[in-house]
């Protein structure tokens, strides 16, 4: 008995807890515990393996390749050295901001600065989702099945999928034939985006309402529009309103590809100046699009963040020259 | 304005009779204090009382008039406030006046100078004068229960009934709970139910009991005949004793 408990397939099965008979009730229990765990992880081996080779299919599919990227390494630092021109101070070689801002500020062959073209992308996604904001609003409310009985709601949330089914780029090459290539036809793509995505987010935000609120209001005899408004709509206004933020980051970011497909503003640059081949244009310009999306992202966050009431005053001087005390303080902790 | 009268009310949930044949009669004014263990149907009336839910059998009248869904003149006071804690203590009392509002002037916030001078004197009723302003999630379970019986006031309620009020409060804020509904309800000549489950806040505040057990009513009557031996009935035998005895805890467990 003890030599065979001895063995190391006895000590085996006993570890993976397979094939092994507990020796009392408590063993018994653990042996079960074991086996659990046994075949949890094989079946996180199997999946690993299914993820292993769905990637490598996925490279072979997009025609991956390593020798590429080392064959052509030389031609791309020397296009990177485009991207990034450089000059000398002293004698010390430093990044040429002088050429970016030169393009910035007064950009042959264009008739204005660049930043009238951040201008227009900021306008383009600010108008794109001040319109989709109403429909978004409407079509979010009517799909929640809080607020439409369920059959019904699916009319409204079946429209918001089609619309999120089509990408933006995809709506403004429908919408061509009705604004050409401009930033109309593109504000147009965006506002019909957001109705989509915005309305999504409104519906979820809807599910997750309170009850007893909404019993409240009904009970002061309240009829229903009265119970939608006050009991369900004023527990999501503040939320709808930063929800409606998010979206318009977002929407500044789709501004820019808009232009690549001729809707102006930055992209349109951007598009032009890959024509011409112009590396270190396109960086001036890459360098406008980080200021301009950063810059909305972080009015659009404080926002977000007073609204959801975990505001903290900070003045912007703060914000900037407290930058390292308070990095220094995350890596510290 | 207000009498009540409960005929032969039953409702039942699937097959969970949650009220079984119970009938009462209230006179305008009267304030009556509900008692009963947690699932003996007090949620149940109150809810048939206020129309948020239709009875089985019977039949429940206000002034003679036979209710069938949520009124104006029929204000409720829930356990757990049911307030919009994002907005103010007086936009959520002014949510008071919905009943007798159109839609489009409610939903435009065009309330008239009458109905929010009610809302202000409501919040002063129960001593939130000076935090009106003040959103609700701002302030403690006691400001929020009063916030909720300013809105039950702005109703105008002739008859106003309130679901455990107190049940989820310390005991002194308990106590202010029910003084400030009591005197409110007095003032007004507000005939009113309110249910509890604490014997000696009961005592302290009612003037009128109704006792339920398992859905049917097994007291209706003043302050004197509320015995101990009733209050034993209403209850139930809980026998505390094992617990007590409990030092042993296998024993409390039996």
């Amino acid at each position: 008995m003890s030599s065979e408990n001895d063995s190391l397939g006895y000590k085996l099965r006993a570890y993976f807890g397979i094939g092994y008979e507990g020796e009392d009730a408590i063993d018994q229990r653990l042996t079960d515990l074991k086996r659990a765990k046994t075949i949890g992880r094989i079946l996180s081996l199997a999946a690993a393996v299914g993820f292993l080779y769905l990637f490598s299919q996925a490279l072979g599919q997009v025609g991956f390749s390593i020798d590429e990227i080392v064959r052509y390494w030389p031609a791309f630092s020397e296009a990177m050295g485009g991207f990034f021109p450089t000059t000398t101070y002293l004698g010390i070689p430093f990044l040429d901001f002088g050429a970016y801002w030169s393009f910035i500020s007064n950009p042959p062959g264009y008739d204005h600065p660049l930043w009238d073209y951040a201008v227009t992308t900021l306008a383009m996604s600010f108008a794109g989702t001040a319109l989709g904001f109403p429909l978004a609003l409407l079509f979010g409310i009517l799909g929640s099945e809080r607020v439409t009985p369920f059959p019904f709601n699916f009319i409204f949330r079946g429209v918001m999928s089609t619309i999120r089914a089509i990408p933006a780029l995809v709506w403004a090459l429908i919408f061509i034939p009705l604004g050409g290539l401009s930033p109309f036809t593109a504000t147009l793509a965006i506002g019909t985006d957001t109705i989509g995505n915005m309305g999504r987010l409104f519906t979820d935000e809807l599910e997750e309402i309170e009850e007893g609120p909404i019993e409240g209001i009904s009970s002061t005899g309240a009829n229903r529009p009265q119970t939608v408004v006050f009991g369900m709509l004023s527990q999501v206004y503040t939320s709808f309103i930063a929800w409606a933020l998010y979206i318009f980051e977002i929407n500044t970011r789709v501004a820019v590809t808009m232009g690549l497909i001729g809707g102006g503003g930055l992209g349109a640059v951007l598009s032009a100046e890959r024509r011409f081949y112009n590396p270190t244009n396109i960086m001036a310009t890459i360098l406008v699009v980080l200021v301009l999306v950063i810059t909305v992202e972080m009015i659009s966050q404080r926002i977000r963040a007073y609204l959801r009431g975990d505001w903290e005053p900070m003045s912007t001087a703060e914000l900037f020259l407290g930058f390292p005390r308070r990095m220094t303080e995350s890596l510290w902790r | 304005m207000g009498s009540i009268r409960v005929e032969n009310l039953s409702k039942s949930y699937g097959n969970v009779d949650a009220l079984k044949d119970v009938s009462f009669e209230l006179d305008e004014g009267e304030f009556a204090v509900l008692l009963g263990v947690s699932g003996a149907g007090k949620s149940t009336l109150l809810r048939c009382l206020n129309g948020l839910a239709s009875p089985t059998e019977g039949a429940i009248y206000i002034d003679d008039e036979r209710i069938t869904g949520p009124r104006d003149d029929v204000a409720m006071v829930f356990q757990q406030h049911n307030l919009i804690t994002q907005l103010s203590a007086y936009e959520n009392a002014l949510t008071g006046a919905l009943g007798r509002t159109s839609s489009l002037r409610s939903v435009m916030r065009w309330h008239n100078r009458q109905e929010k001078l009610e809302a202000v004197r409501a919040l002063d009723t129960v001593g939130l004068l000076d935090d009106a302003s003040k959103k609700v999630r701002q302030m403690s379970g006691g400001q929020q229960q009063r916030v909720g019986i300013a809105r039950a006031l702005v109703q105008n309620p002739a008859t106003m009934l309130a679901d455990e009020p107190v049940a989820s409060l310390d005991p002194a804020s308990a106590e202010t709970v029910m003084a400030y509904l009591r005197q409110a309800a007095m003032e007004r000549n507000i005939t009113s139910i309110v249910s509890l489950h604490q014997v000696n806040i009961a005592r302290e505040f009612g003037e009128r009991f109704i006792g339920l057990r398992d859905g049917e009513l097994i007291f209706d009557g003043g302050i004197d005949d509320l015995t101990i031996d009733v209050i034993d009935e209403i209850y139930g035998n809980v026998s505390t004793d094992a617990i007590r005895r409990g030092r042993d805890p296998e024993e409390a467990h039996v």
